[in-house]
């Protein structure tokens, strides 16, 4: 298997802009990225929705965030319902915009899986393909989320 | 004019009704909303919507696979895909199966607005 490039990494980056521009009217920032290994490990908060891939790459996609970010996203889309199962319906629509909209880069051979969603705990969420996924931080007015990034080529 | 709503997530499906009623659309009465193209496949046989919202990546049957299906029974049927799918081979493959418009989320009410006033024209 190959690793993605930097470059690459950029396509996720360029999408979350995307998206909270596109939703928010205001683009969020990027705080850091890295690459998560030894004891620095990708961060999760309250809701995440993850996205497999495969074709011709394998690995997954993983949106991650607060629980107050995730609200004040569907204040702007207008939707009063806020609850949890909403709140996770958020959460994996979302994964799912940053990964399709990465296949503009990376093409139709890759592959999306529809979301899979969770709150809390992080017990699902292990790192199948790198050693080292990418981690994406993300800070919009005041509230955070990443994008944890494990894909690789076949 | 009828409509269906066609997405995996309730988020999209009510973000689109509400959009409806935008005086710059025609009258839109929603006839159904689904969440798989299966249900939407048979909500369509029975509600013969003249207008359809159409995501791709669903569960049970995919948008493409069920625009081929919707146009089959009606070739006649205005289908607007609303996907974050951004390559350009899958847009091409879902016009070639019926389609007659494409719109990449994230969306805004504007875009959505001007894309079904496209597909309608």
């Amino acid at each position: 298997m190959t690793d993605i490039t930097e470059q690459e990494i950029d396509v996720f980056v360029g999408a979350v802009n995307h998206y909270f521009d596109q939703i928010t009217g205001e683009k969020a920032k990027i705080r850091s990225s890295f690459l998560a290994e030894g004891d620095i490990r990708p961060p999760i908060y309250d809701f995440t929705g993850l996205i497999s891939i495969g074709g011709d790459y394998r690995g997954c996609i993983y949106f991650s965030a607060t629980r107050v970010m995730l609200m004040r996203l569907l204040l702007a889309m207008r939707e009063p319902r806020q609850t949890d199962p909403h709140l996770l319906d958020a959460v994996g629509e979302i994964a799912n915009t940053l990964a399709g909209n990465a296949r503009e880069h990376f093409g139709e051979t890759m592959a999306i899986s529809v979301p899979m969603t969770f709150q809390g705990a992080a017990e699902r969420l292990r790192m199948t393909v790198r050693e080292r996924p990418y981690v994406i931080m993300i800070k919009w007015k005041q509230y955070e989320a990443a994008v944890i990034v494990d894909i690789a080529k076949k | 004019m009828r409509l269906l709503i066609v997405d995996d997530s309730s988020i999209i499906r009510s973000r689109i009704a509400r959009i409806m009623n935008d005086p710059r659309l025609p009258t839109l009465m929603i006839v159904g909303m689904a969440r798989n193209g299966a249900e939407a496949l048979e909500l369509f046989s029975q509600s013969h919507p003249e207008l359809v919202t159409m995501d791709l990546t669903m569960p049970e049957m995919d948008g493409v696979e069920c625009t081929e299906a919707m146009t089959n029974l009606n070739p006649e049927a205005h289908i607007l895909v609303v996907s974050a799918l951004s390559d350009k081979a899958t847009a091409i493959k879902a016009l070639k199966k019926g389609a007659k418009g494409f719109l990449y989320k994230p969306f805004t009410d504007e875009q959505l607005i001007g894309a079904l006033l496209e597909v309608m024209s």
